[in-house]
């Protein structure tokens, strides 16, 4: 983890423009979009307040999920306290309560927790997550039972909410506010004694600090944000019911802040933002997505280990000047034999769906128990002919045998880059 | 993959023909659980949706043609959100979905949602499969019309067809599971005391989907002795109940509404004798009609119709009789306003009897078929020697319970 | 009476078959540890083998082939997987297992389909054993029941009696030393991995038979085999059973308690009170007696983190 240092002028010139492409977006995109748009932001979010408790304090949190759905429904608490008049709040600060309930939550939740490291931290934030999910349901009053509570976005500030693209600004916002605060935060006091608790729990304690009392507030900050998170969900969506609180949505965000790579500030929130995408194109691409899902997770763990956002960094910090005009080649090379092996997984795994489906056994039954042909892409491909699986076999074969060769090129090239960017 | 290529030449097509004032068909979107736990039922009614499109094509319901565009919710609420606005986004105008009435819940609140701030571009939600009451109570809005039964619907029908086989018996047992939908079932239990004759001798509430062990519940059902169990429970739930019962030679009617899930019978095996069921459709129960029924549908689908699959494809052959009421716009669009004011008055025939849409909470008063698991029937099931036998076909306006009060349905204007 | 032996009959065997699920977890997660998120998406695979295998060559050769295949799987995982990504620490093990996790069912859904198949005993095996209070207790549960006695019996003695386990179990404990003595370290974890995973297997393979056989098996179980090997114990066997059968029993128990939090307050007279106020107060446990295991995961990690019987920190 690099020392926080102040920002440059190419990194702030970056961040503008950041910020201004980002809020270009509803002109230019559809209202469908713009929806993705708001969900990937709040994805990132999330990712960005877990990795406050875990890549810099270290503490891997696997009930996030837990902050998330308070701040999401102490927020819709208070939407349906102003929809029935009982309250005036504007909606553009709607997301506080959500931030006061997750604080809250956190240093309820991360006292108990933090008396425990490692591994059974991880299982005390589990156990907690799991046991408000299955509470949940059965109080109704707070959590709406299993329909859960539902409500409306009330006009405020001359905005009438009633379109996605106000929520999208309001959550753009809140997102870029918090991320800042999360970055200014690794440079405070605070923030810099999180990473040496990460480091050597024990020299801490030694100079002094209550560790405990410490983690507890990182932990909180980390749940506040998220709590912040939530409360935008439940502002985009009007509703939210228990299942907001599920191992799934904990380890997800596990998972993308991985993906993204835990050791970089902006890498988890690529990675949640990327996930999300994938999720929502794919799901109505292909019925075998979450294959595809599981398959992404288990090779960038093993390959991508430090995460994309991991990678970029690397080039970012070892490579100067113009020598990343070195590796220009080798990457095309490695695009190439990627999508080749990815053309042919895909066929493969395709083909199989169809060729294993209930409907396709109908038609066999239905020719007599003879091998038919089968429709995939809106092509006729017959199960037997040997094309049909050249179509697959091939690209596997070429990818992999060029495999070695582009593995080569890629560090030759690096070597090189390295080289020059030492001059 | 299919979607993919079909939204590509749409969009070349329509980039050729932009400018010229076509004709539109009319863009249904399914939003379904199409993978993850639910994604078994999800395809089932995406498959029933499709045949029941089948007969909206050949009778040319619209004059441009239908395209269903099929969404996949991933079993998640919040996901179905951003397929709704994905699928409004798309052009479609009348959304459809069944598994599961969470999701359900949250579709109906988006609709409602989109049309108070969308006027004159308002989308219709067929619901083919929520059955928790607050659908047509509570949560009921002008434009959700229920086309599948309720909990209340599938009771009445039950305690109609089992008094009169005299199977009932006065001591009754209710166990159900920990949401909206058990606990409607467990509750109208209690109401319908004097209805049915029969006093709640026990009742029971468990977890949804994680009781792994139903043995000590099993024991409790024992010691109160009852005729008949009634339970609204489905998927592992009801396939655990019925299979610890059997286990532990417990001699007692299982009174179920989700029995022919496909897998149910197979797994059960003899055990699941003798239990009755309430359905939307058997193939069996209206001789010559149903049976022709469920042949086309076993020619066109490759399996014959089963568990939700029934009303599903009468609630598309609903929209089929609405549409043709009407006309295209002057832009050849659909108002999905006068579609709703004519689906209201929809009755028509079906293989199973009458169905007809009440307008006043807009829940479906649809026949249902009450049947016992017999190796006396005609339609084998899950590949056993088992099947589900008629007892009794209880029509539609038997079946319906009351409006329910707390439904208080806003009308726009009939401009 | 009648309550009480019953719901102590059935909360015991489904505690056993618990253990039988995750003995295999609690010893690679205390040696090695691995928090292996798969590990009930291997119980998963091993029914689903049993069942091809009754189709094909038969109920008692799937028994045998259910642990092979699936410790062979293990092995594969172990080798290339796990020993790769060790290296980068819990939170990518954790993330890897979750990984094939989702790639194991999405795979077996594809051969096998969406619904649960009908994966039975053979037909000799479906009787009574005996009868209690009128109830018939099925032979089937007293078998599984006995299976995972035997293989408490067989690890046990193996770990404590031979040489074997000797080495693993000082493995667990001082791993460098181990490896100093001149024994195969990474060999060792293979076969430990192998075991546990193979365990799982037969897990499956014989309460597959019994319980439906789905999709959704894994997901049932995965977090609650977390919950038995936390509470009983990181690696201890013993401390696994105990656990087991705790929950079990526990569970078994709370399923006939019709009694609220407000009804133990009536007691001492804040009982309409505590009514008005409802919400989870007036949540009885019968139906929430699912959820208890986690409550008693919590109280032991934040109690005694080193569990019941374990002797780690």
């Amino acid at each position: 983890m690099t020392i926080v240092r102040a920002l440059t002028a190419r990194q702030l010139f970056l961040i503008v423009l950041g910020l201004a492409v980002l809020s270009a977006l509803p002109l230019v995109l559809s209202p469908s979009l713009v929806n993705a748009a708001i969900k990937m932001l709040i994805a990132a979010l999330f990712a960005l307040a877990f990795s406050l408790a875990m890549g810099q304090a270290g503490m891997l949190s696997f009930g996030h999920s837990a902050y998330y759905g308070i701040g999401a429904f102490a927020a819709l608490h208070l939407m349906k306290a102003v929809e029935g008049h009982v309250l005036a709040w504007p909606t553009p600060l709607v997301p506080l309560v959500g931030a006061t309930a997750g604080l809250l939550a956190g240093i309820v939740f991360g006292w108990f927790a933090t008396r425990r490291t490692g591994v059974y931290f991880a299982m005390v934030t589990l156990a907690l997550a799991e046991l408000l999910f299955t509470l949940a349901p059965s109080w109704n009053s707070v959590f709406g039972g299993e329909s859960g509570i539902s409500t409306m976005r009330m006009p405020s500030w001359a905005f009438s909410f009633g379109d996605d693209t106000h929520v999208y600004y309001l959550t753009l916002a809140w997102v870029a506010l918090s991320a800042w605060c999360l970055w200014a935060f690794r440079g405070t006091p605070m923030g810099r004694l999180a990473v040496a608790m990460r480091e050597n729990e024990h020299r801490v304690r030694f100079l002094g600090f209550n560790t405990h009392l410490a983690r507890t507030l990182v932990f909180a900050i980390s749940a506040m944000f998220t709590g912040v998170a939530g409360a935008l969900l439940a502002i985009a969506n009007e509703a939210s019911n228990y299942t907001i609180f599920s191992t799934q949505a904990s380890a997800n965000v596990v998972l993308q802040t991985f993906i993204g790579g835990a050791g970089t500030f902006l890498g988890p929130a690529l990675g949640a933002a990327v996930m999300t995408f994938f999720a929502r194109v794919t799901s109505d691409l292909t019925r075998s997505w979450l294959l595809y899902q599981g398959l992404i997770f288990v090779l960038v763990m093993l390959f991508v280990p430090d995460g994309f956002g991991g990678l970029i960094s690397m080039h970012v910090r070892r490579l100067h000047g113009a020598a990343i005009k070195h590796l220009v080649l080798p990457y095309l090379l490695c695009v190439a034999v990627g999508l080749l092996i990815i053309a042919g997984v895909v066929f493969m795994i395709e083909s199989a769906y169809v060729l294993l489906s209930d409907a396709y056994v109908a038609q066999r039954r239905g020719a007599g128990g003879a091998v038919v042909p089968y429709h995939l892409l809106g092509w006729k491909f017959d199960p037997l002919s040997p094309l049909t699986w050249s179509l697959s076999a091939v690209p596997l074969f070429i990818g992999g045998a060029l495999l070695p060769f582009t593995k080569r090129q890629t560090e030759l090239a690096w070597s090189r880059a390295l080289d020059e960017s030492e001059q | 993959m299919r979607k993919l290529l079909s939204v590509l030449a749409l969009a070349s097509a329509g980039s050729l023909l932009a400018g010229e004032a076509t004709a539109e068909p009319v863009k249904l979107a399914i939003i379904e659980s199409l993978s993850g736990g639910q994604a078994p039922v999800g395809k089932m009614f995406l498959s029933a949706v499709n045949y029941g499109l089948i007969k909206l094509n050949d009778e040319k319901a619209w004059p441009d043609g239908f395209r269903l565009l099929e969404y996949d919710n991933q079993g998640g609420a919040s996901e179905a959100s951003d397929k709704v606005k994905a699928a409004i986004n798309d052009g479609a105008n009348i959304i459809i979905q069944g598994a599961s009435s969470a999701i359900g819940g949250q579709i109906t609140g988006d609709v409602l949602k989109h049309n108070m701030r969308n006027p004159g571009k308002e989308v219709i939600y067929l619901n083919v499969g929520a059955e928790a009451m607050e659908f047509t109570g509570p949560k009921c809005h002008f434009y959700h019309f229920r086309w599948n039964g309720n909990a209340e619907i599938r009771l009445r029908a039950m305690l109609v067809a089992m008094k009169d086989a005299n199977v009932l018996g006065k001591r009754v047992y209710v166990i159900g599971q920990n949401y909206s939908w058990g606990r409607d079932v467990q509750r109208l239990v209690h109401e319908y005391t004097s209805f049915g004759g029969y006093t709640v001798v026990g009742d029971t509430i468990h977890d949804v989907n994680k009781i792994q062990d139903f043995a000590p519940y099993v024991a409790k059902i024992k010691e109160a002795a009852p005729d008949t169990v009634i339970t609204g429970n489905w998927s592992s739930d009801l396939l655990l109940l019925m299979k610890a019962a059997g286990d532990a030679g417990l001699k007692v009617r299982f009174a179920s509404y989700w029995l022919d899930q496909p897998g149910n019978i197979a797994n059960a095996g003899a055990t699941a004798l003798g239990h009755y069921n309430v359905s939307s459709f058997n193939a069996e129960a209206n001789g010559e009609a149903t049976a022709a029924f469920a042949e086309d549908f076993k020619a066109k689908t490759g399996q014959y119709p089963v568990f939700v699959q029934g009303h599903t494809v009468h609630g598309i052959w609903g929209l089929g009789e609405a549409l043709m009421m009407l006309k295209p716009g002057p832009d050849g669009r659909l108002s999905v306003k006068q579609l709703a004011f004519a689906m209201e008055k929809v009755r028509f025939d079906t293989s199973m009897g009458e169905i007809a849409m009440r307008p006043e909470d807009h829940q479906a008063l649809l026949p249902l078929a009450v049947s016992v698991v017999s190796k006396d029937a005609k339609y084998k099931v899950d590949g056993t020697d088992m099947g589900f036998k008629p007892v009794r076909l209880i029509p539609g306006r038997e079946a319906a319970g009351p409006v329910q009060p707390s439904c208080n349905m806003e009308r726009p204007p009939a401009s | 009476m009648e309550f009480f032996v019953i719901s102590a009959l059935n909360g015991v065997v489904h505690g056993l078959l618990l253990f039988m699920v995750s003995a295999g977890l609690t010893l690679i997660f205390g040696m090695m540890g691995v928090l292996n998120f798969a590990h009930a998406w291997f119980y998963m695979i091993g029914a689903y083998i049993g069942f091809t295998c009754t189709r094909t060559i038969g109920f008692w050769p799937g028994l045998i082939a259910a642990p092979i295949i699936v410790g062979a799987c293990g092995v594969l995982i172990e080798r290339f997987m796990l020993r790769r990504v060790h290296r980068f620490g819990h939170a990518h093990e954790l993330l890897l297992t979750f990984g094939l996790a989702f790639i194991i069912e999405e795979v077996i859904k594809l051969f096998y389909g969406d619904f649960p198949v009908n994966y039975a005993m053979p037909e000799y095996m479906k009787f009574a054993a005996f009868t209690l209070y009128e109830i018939d207790y099925p032979f089937y549960r007293l078998f599984m029941g006995g299976v995972a006695i035997v293989i408490f019996a067989v690890l046990y003695l193996l770990l404590t009696r031979t040489r074997v386990g000797l080495i693993v179990r000082a493995a667990t404990h001082r791993p460098s030393m181990v490896e100093a003595l001149g024994h195969n370290l990474p060999v060792v974890f293979m076969g430990v991995f192998a075991v546990g995973a193979g365990l799982a297997g037969l897990a499956g393979a014989v309460a597959g038979a019994f319980f439906p056989t789905g999709p959704n098996m894994g997901v049932d179980f995965g977090t609650l085999v977390f919950v038995v090997v936390v509470v009983g114990g990181l690696g201890s066997l013993e401390g696994a059973l105990l656990a087991s059968l705790l929950i079990g029993l526990f569970m078994s128990f709370s399923v006939g308690f019709n009694k609220s939090l407000a009804d133990l307050l009536g007691l001492v007279g804040l009982g309409d009170w505590a009514h008005e106020v409802g919400g989870l107060l007036t949540l009885e446990l019968s139906t929430i007696a699912a959820s208890t295991p986690f409550l008693l995961m919590l109280l032991v990690l934040l109690f005694r983190p080193a569990g019941l019987l374990g002797d780690r920190q």
